[in-house]
């Protein structure tokens, strides 16, 4: 098994927000995690992630082996956990190439793997940004500055694809998408992530980027805990009636 | 002996300034230089100074163009006043062009003044890169005259171990003429750099900025004032100030538009960070504008590093000291960046980045 939450309990700002969450994902999987507005989606990627100021309180993470929750937040990286962001951060004066390159040789030095060079490095840059159709200009441009709401989650996943993790777990990543790039950045998620050793957790409220990526495995999310789960169909069920019905 | 001549910190320009550090650097004993005088010459070519507590020394230095003499300072300026003795100068004539010159003052303890005078006329071009090492009390004032149309890239840094530098410019800048002044101050000691630039010709474009880095218990302090006598003048004041531990960095930029000194764009940004929270960031931006037709924007902010841009550079797989490093060097990367000349930039990037290891 590649991750494996039990009865995960976390607070943001002394209020408990995950109340009891468990969820097992094994390699070659994609689980979809969907529910309404306030469930503790987000907060579920913050907690693996190790955002501060998002407490474990309770429960246990194990990633292949390893106590997440234990890890900082550059160790669980290396470890292979890929956290795509809802709202990637905007930095001013530190370039996509200068950041990326930092951030992998970062990974392999942790992992006792020799730091690519600049030359390989651009190569493998490049070769990213062509795949998810990133104009390779916007590399040199400092990180996600200026870029328009669709440009940083494409952003997002040649930054996957560059680190190449072993899980991703995805924030609403659909969000804020037209429809080129809704399939621009599902092609990539198929493309970098579906590997039989590999595993994604994609978080979203609505079922369209699921028509791009199907996942194994649906999760429904509400209240802090996962309370129903299926198979692609329980996506287009909650698409048709609703959450209300199913939280209620 | 001038110490005695200090100006009081009663005087609001002079509220922020150390003079205690200055007045310890000024009285310390001499020691053995900390740095060899080959080591702080950048690897470019060009005219090279060496000044050893403030004493010219030929052995190490090829002036070129430039004249080593006596010069009596001709300012009201209290600390600028000092800095009589032998100094350096450059009289450019008309399109005639030095550039790449690189003056090294190192200093030992105690005190040691150096005044400079340079005087560009018509389309004449120079650029000049100082730096200060070494300990004691380092007072310098630098006039500038630009006629119609000379350039001057001024790059200055203070990576002295301890001590106080104290720098005074004064530059007059001529009708379509432009002066740029940059300045690092990334060592252990205290300073004050003040500038009085006054654009006296129309079209004529000024700038003077650059990073203050302090930590421990230092003070540094910029304290600038750009005064605009002509119309469609260009002023720039871009400071970064990154303050660690109980440290004080402190910048005050002061535009004025005289009078009819129409159609004047001015813009001031003032951004200090704090790496702890006893670290402490005056800035102090000024507008005093007496002309109708004006652009002047003025920013002036304080702040701790992004906690978000933090934890998303950390869920990438970079540590939390690296990733501080990173984001402080972005922060005082675009005041850097307006160094024209890309090896003295990257050399200033280099002391910018000894700095963040050493204090992150």
């Amino acid at each position: 098994m590649m991750l494996k939450i039990e009865d995960l309990r976390a607070e943001v700002d002394g209020k408990e927000i995950l109340k009891g969450l468990s969820l097992s994902v094994n390699a070659g999987e994609v689980h979809a995690i969907m529910g309404p507005n306030g469930a503790g989606k987000s907060t579920l990627g913050y907690v693996l992630g190790g955002r501060p100021g998002y407490e474990p309180t309770g429960g246990s993470a194990v990633f292949e082996g390893q106590d997440l929750l234990e890890l900082a937040p550059h160790e669980r990286a290396a470890a292979g956990l890929f956290l795509g962001f809802q709202y990637p951060v905007e930095i001013p004066g530190i370039s996509n190439v200068q950041f990326l390159r930092e951030a992998l040789n970062s990974q392999r030095r942790a992992r006792y793997e020799a730091p690519l060079s600049g030359g390989e490095f651009l190569k493998l840059a490049r070769a990213q940004a062509d795949a998810l159709g990133m104009d390779q200009e916007m590399l040199k441009r400092p990180v996600n500055v200026g870029f328009s709401g669709g440009e940083k989650k494409r952003n997002e996943m040649v930054q996957m694809g560059i680190i190449g993790p072993k899980l991703a777990i995805l924030d609403e990543t659909d969000s804020g998408l037209d429809i080129d790039a809704l399939k621009a950045v599902g092609d990539g998620i198929n493309r970098i992530m579906r590997a039989p050793d590999k595993a994604v957790i994609l978080i979203t409220h609505y079922q369209r980027l699921l028509d791009y990526v199907q996942p194994d495995f649906v999760h429904v999310l509400a209240e802090g805990r996962i309370v129903r789960s299926g198979g692609p169909e329980l996506a287009l069920e909650l698409e048709r009636e609703g959450y209300g019905a199913l939280v209620a | 002996m001038s110490v005695l001549d200090l100006p009081s910190p009663r005087l609001e320009e002079w509220h922020w300034a150390d003079m205690a550090a200055l007045k310890a650097a000024a009285e310390s004993t001499p020691r053995a230089a900390s740095a060899a005088p080959a080591e702080l010459f950048l690897d470019i070519e060009g005219p090279r100074l060496l000044f050893v507590d403030g004493m010219f020394e030929p052995a190490h230095s090829r002036p070129g163009r430039i004249q080593v003499g006596r010069i009596v300072p001709e300012t009201e300026h209290p600390l600028g006043r000092q800095a009589e003795g032998e100094g350096w100068s450059l009289h450019l004539g008309r399109e005639e062009a030095v550039t790449h010159i690189q003056i090294v003052h190192l200093g030992s303890g105690g005190e040691n003044h150096v005044p400079a005078r340079l005087v560009l006329e018509e389309d004449a071009v120079a650029s000049v890169v100082e730096s200060f090492a070494g300990s004691g009390w380092a007072n310098r004032l630098t006039n500038i005259v630009l006629g119609k149309g000379a350039r001057l890239m001024r790059s200055v840094r203070l990576v002295q171990d301890d001590g106080f530098v104290s720098l005074r410019d004064e530059a007059e800048i001529g009708e379509a003429a432009s002066l740029v002044s940059i300045f690092l101050g990334a060592g252990g000691m205290g300073s004050r750099i003040d500038g009085a630039l006054t654009l006296t010709g129309k079209g004529a474009f000024a700038e003077m900025g650059g990073a203050l880095l302090t930590r421990a218990t230092q003070k540094q302090e910029a304290a600038v004032v750009v005064r605009h006598e002509n119309v469609e003048g260009t002023s720039r004041q871009l400071w970064r100030a990154v303050a660690a531990d109980r440290s004080a960095a402190s910048l005050a930029a002061r535009v004025e538009v005289a009078r009819g000194a129409q159609q004047t764009d001015g813009e001031q940004s003032l951004r200090g960070l704090l790496l702890q929270r006893s670290a402490t960031v005056n800035l102090k931006p000024e507008l005093e504008i007496f002309a109708d037709d004006v652009k002047c924007a003025h920013g002036a902010t304080v702040g701790e590093l992004d906690r978000r841009a933090l934890f998303y550079l950390e869920s990438r797989g970079i540590e939390e000291a690296r990733a501080k490093a990173l984001l402080t060097r972005a922060f005082v990367a675009d005041a850097m960046e307006r160094i024209g000349e890309e090896a003295v930039r990257e050399a200033f990037v280099a002391d910018a980045d000894k700095w963040l290891e050493a204090a992150l």
